[in-house]
């Protein structure tokens, strides 16, 4: 029983580090673009795609932690540009938008990858003993991957004039525009960093869960819980609140089936929402 | 005697670390066009919240006419007949200009008809248009707020102010961002306003102020630093302090402390 | 300006003839399968007109609609199934449902505004979604339940029911056009107008004296007896009740169909809804991957009409009635939530 406990808590925690991953590439866009991003389940998706394309076509399986985040940056800044860019301003549009991106995204890799859910196996299989128990060694190098990248990110937000500039533009665009920062630019970088993060989530997670095309559907709520639990505007509080979400997930499995867990989390989650004073007339002072 | 047509005591009111609003104890009497000035951040918008119900105090109570409406929604308390207006014009921007007014109108009413047309009932259009050559809108009945001048918007406010029948009108900053025509045009609708209906007025014009009010009060530090009328006020030396302002801001305090 | 409202008269008129004719119009002209799209469109319609309702007059965007129409389904079929109820005891429950639980989740949800109250209710009818998932003895889960048609009216001998397809469109017909009849009176009514206000304002709504969380409340009690309506007209349609019509990507749905049509407008909802399900059908049946083109449909609508379909044909009537430019930019403006 304590094994179990340990081994679904464990669980939790590492695809808690991963959605820290995704919802942070969530936020940014949300509070730099004040986009919100329906279609970011699917940039997940996508990432584990590409995982397994580039096993398939080089043989390598760790190739894919640089091709999917490439080629995610790449799509999220075309995306930007082409889609977002026209509509910018108008939240309510951004959600019709990036639904219909959503559909495309997972209608394109039904075409190209077929619609049958298929396993990548981990590039390091067996087991090290983690507080008394076997623990599969690919998830733990999962979680340090997570951890290098979101640390990566943090760093980069810091301490690159880039990363000044986005939280620059974050914290009061017009006068950060004024003062001649290129918001253009950091929107559409912003966008790609966006996706590269979660298509990046989605390579680490590729031999933990399946490549399906319908495989973000069930990871957008949870980086929405995430984002709004974790405070709009505040990065680190997502990831906190990813990471805690998730290992609550993982503790109630121990007791009861997932569909229960996932019931709970989204309980806890509207008891949060609910007692949050910021939720009240939040931004409408004028 | 008649009760003070606005109390309040105590009142007290904390952002984080600062106190917008600190034990203010004020007493406006009846049938006097009252006049709150102070320099940015005194306090002035957030008593205006306080007593509007846009905001809930920590401390204090606030009586309008001696009834305790401490705490009670803004809509409540707006039912009571205490009607205001924000800094920032602000009316409904995508509703015509005949529209505004007749929610405006409307809005007091315990219960909204979900069924019948609104355009039916008489009294409120005829009202509606009245209002509109008070005003002097009458012209553009139909555009939309949004697509209007500053200054039409501005008319529009103190037409909405008309139209809801208040017992007490809050103004916030009434000509801030007019020109001097326009500025002119509401000072004198204000005055006529004044005639019928209790008014506060938080203004940052002194000329304005002192051309208009019978009793002014010197808001700083969300304390009250002097109040007299506008004699007393433009030859009060903390007032003149305050307003001119000096380098220290500790001396600010010390003399809000002491007020 | 009498122009435009004798062209938008014909155009309603045209359309009203149209949907009356459709059990004879439409096999003639095309197909009878065409007759039960339409039926299912008018129904789609329905819902997309309570997203409407919320996010196009109240400001409020709901990405939980389809918790309500979810209950309206479950509602009929529980009835018919498992309670063995007849036709309008089981509609009425449907409704009923519906109603009950938006009041119960309202309460709540119009606490929040804007993006909170987006993911709350999104939040809720997740939850609801994986109870009805979990909840197989009562609800058949994703597999649903099925159940058999009871006649809608028994007179004597005479027994109409939505075995015939003709009763079931008319009957169809009936109920979304009286939702929508007063749904239109609802929105020029002074209870409408204040959700405008609110839309708009709701700072200066409470000001002048509404009571904003109450009118938010009723919008939203409204919008979900509209979806509620929605279910159990569609449970009826299809004979079956399914937890996956409770998942969010149909209210994703709604709310595109919604803001693609035209919000804040009374038919932008159907327009929306009859362009996408018209490309569903047409194109499902040649080309398996028909969500792509829905996909490209959204962003290319949003991107050239940002109005909606609506927007659109107020500006061309703009154009045509050579153009007061302050007349247009006011259409404009009030299209716009």
């Amino acid at each position: 029983m304590m094994d179990t406990l340990l081994l679904l808590a464990l669980n939790g925690l590492i695809w808690g580090l991963i959605i820290a991953l995704i919802a942070l590439g969530l936020s940014v866009i949300f509070g730099l673009l004040d986009v919100i991003n329906i279609a970011h389940g699917d940039f997940f998706m996508v990432g584990t795609v590409l995982a397994w394309f580039t096993l398939e076509v080089t043989g390598n399986f760790w190739l894919g932690f640089i091709v999917a985040p490439l080629i995610g940056f790449i799509l999220g800044a075309l995306i930007q540009r082409v889609v977002i860019q026209p509509i910018r301003g108008a939240a309510a549009l951004s959600i019709v938008a990036t639904f219909g991106l959503s559909l495309i995204l997972q209608e394109s890799v039904r075409i190209g990858f077929g619609p049958v859910p298929r396993r990548i196996l981990p590039p390091i299989t067996g087991t090290i003993p983690l507080f008394g128990i076997e623990y599969d060694i690919y998830r733990i190098f999962a979680a340090v991957l997570s951890v290098a990248a979101l640390v990566a990110f943090f760093l980069f937000l810091q301490h690159t004039t880039v990363g000044t500039w986005m939280r620059a533009v974050r914290h009061d665009r017009d006068t950060a525009i004024a003062m001649g920062i290129p918001a253009k630019r950091i929107y559409i970088l912003t966008f790609g960093i966006g996706f590269a993060l979660a298509a990046f989530g989605g390579a680490v997670a590729a031999p933990i869960t399946t490549v399906d095309f319908r495989g973000g559907v069930d990871i957008l709520p949870v980086c929405f819980m995430a984002v709004i639990i974790g405070g709009l505007g505040n990065l680190p509080g997502t990831a906190a609140a990813a990471v805690l979400l998730a290992f609550f997930e993982g503790m109630i499995q121990s007791v009861a089936d997932p569909t229960i867990a996932r019931i709970a989390s989204l309980v806890l989650m509207s008891a949060v929402l609910l007692l949050r004073p910021q939720g009240l007339f939040k931004g409408h002072i004028r | 005697m008649t009760a003070p047509v606005l109390e309040t005591r105590d009142l007290t009111r904390r952002f984080g670390g600062l106190t917008a609003v600190d034990n203010l104890n004020l007493t406006l009497p009846s049938r006097q066009l009252h006049a709150i000035i102070g320099p940015n951040g005194a306090g002035k918008t957030t008593l205006f919240n306080l007593i509007s119900g846009l905001l809930r105090p920590d401390a204090g109570q606030v009586f309008f006419r001696g009834r305790e409406i401490t705490g009670l929604p803004a809509h409540e308390i707006s039912r009571l007949g205490i009607k205001r207006t924000l800094q920032v014009k602000s009316v409904f921007a995508q509703l015509t200009v005949a529209e505004n007014l007749w929610i405006t109108y409307e809005g007091s009413k315990r219960f909204l008809h979900p069924l019948r047309d609104a355009e039916s009932d008489r009294a409120a259009r005829e009202r509606v248009e009245r209002t509109l050559e008070q005003i002097g809108l009458t012209a553009m009945a139909r555009r939309t707020a949004g697509a209007l001048s500053y200054g039409d918007v501005a008319l529009l406010e103190i037409g909405m102010a008309l139209i809801s029948n208040p017992q007490l009108l809050l103004l916030d900053e009434p000509t801030c961002g007019m020109s001097p025509a326009e500025t002119e045009r509401a000072v004198a609708k204000i005055r006529e306003m004044a005639q019928t209906i209790e008014i506060i007025i938080i203004e940052h014009d002194m000329a304005v102020v002192f051309g208009i009010a019978d009793a002014i009060t010197v808001m700083a530090q969300g304390a009250i630093l002097a109040s007299g009328n506008a004699k007393q006020i433009s030859q009060d030396e903390r007032v003149r302090e305050a307003y001119l302002g000096r380098p220290e801001d500790e001396d600010y305090v010390e003399e809000a402390i002491n007020a | 300006m009498n122009g435009r409202i004798a062209i938008e008269r014909l155009v309603l008129v045209l359309f009203a003839a149209f949907m009356l004719s459709v059990p004879w119009s439409v096999p003639a002209l095309i197909s009878p399968f065409w007759v039960s799209v339409i039926t299912e469109i008018l129904i789609w319609s329905l819902f997309a007109a309570s997203v409407n309702l919320l996010f196009g007059y109240v400001g409020l965007l709901s990405f939980g609609q389809a918790l309500y129409f979810g209950f309206g389904m479950y509602g009929v079929g529980i009835a018919i199934d498992q309670l063995h109820l007849t036709f309008w005891p089981a509609f009425g429950l449907g409704i009923v449902a519906a109603v009950v639980m938006a009041l119960v989740s309202g309460v709540l949800a119009v606490r929040l505004t804007w993006h909170y109250f987006a993911i709350i209710t999104v939040v809720f009818s997740l939850i609801f979604y994986f109870l009805a998932v979990r909840m197989k003895p009562l609800t058949g889960g994703d597999d649903g339940i099925n159940f058999s048609m009871p006649p809608t009216f028994v007179f004597g001998r005479s027994v109409w029911s939505f075995t015939d397809a003709t009763f079931q469109y008319f009957f169809i017909l009936a109920t979304v056009a009286l939702c929508f009849y007063l749904m239109h009176r609802v929105t020029r009514s002074p209870l409408g107008k204040a959700f405008v206000a609110i839309r708009d304002n709701d700072i200066r709504a409470a000001l002048i004296g509404i009571n904003v969380y109450l009118t938010r409340l009723t919008a939203f009690v409204m919008a979900g007896f509209l979806a509620g309506v929605a279910g159990a007209l569609f449970a009826f349609f299809g004979r079956y009740a399914s937890a996956t019509y409770m998942f969010y990507q149909v209210s994703g749905e709604g709310v595109v169909w919604a803001i693609v049509g035209g919000a804040g407008t009374l038919f932008g909802p159907v327009i929306g809804t009859t362009l996408f399900i018209v490309i569903r059908e047409v194109v499902s049946t040649h080309w398996e991957h028909h969500s792509l083109i829905v996909g490209v449909m959204a962003i290319l609508v949003v991107i050239l009409a940002p109005k909606g379909l609506v927007g659109l044909w107020r500006a061309a009537l703009d154009r045509i009635e050579r153009g007061d430019p302050a007349a247009s930019v006011a259409q404009t403006l009030r299209t716009e939530p």
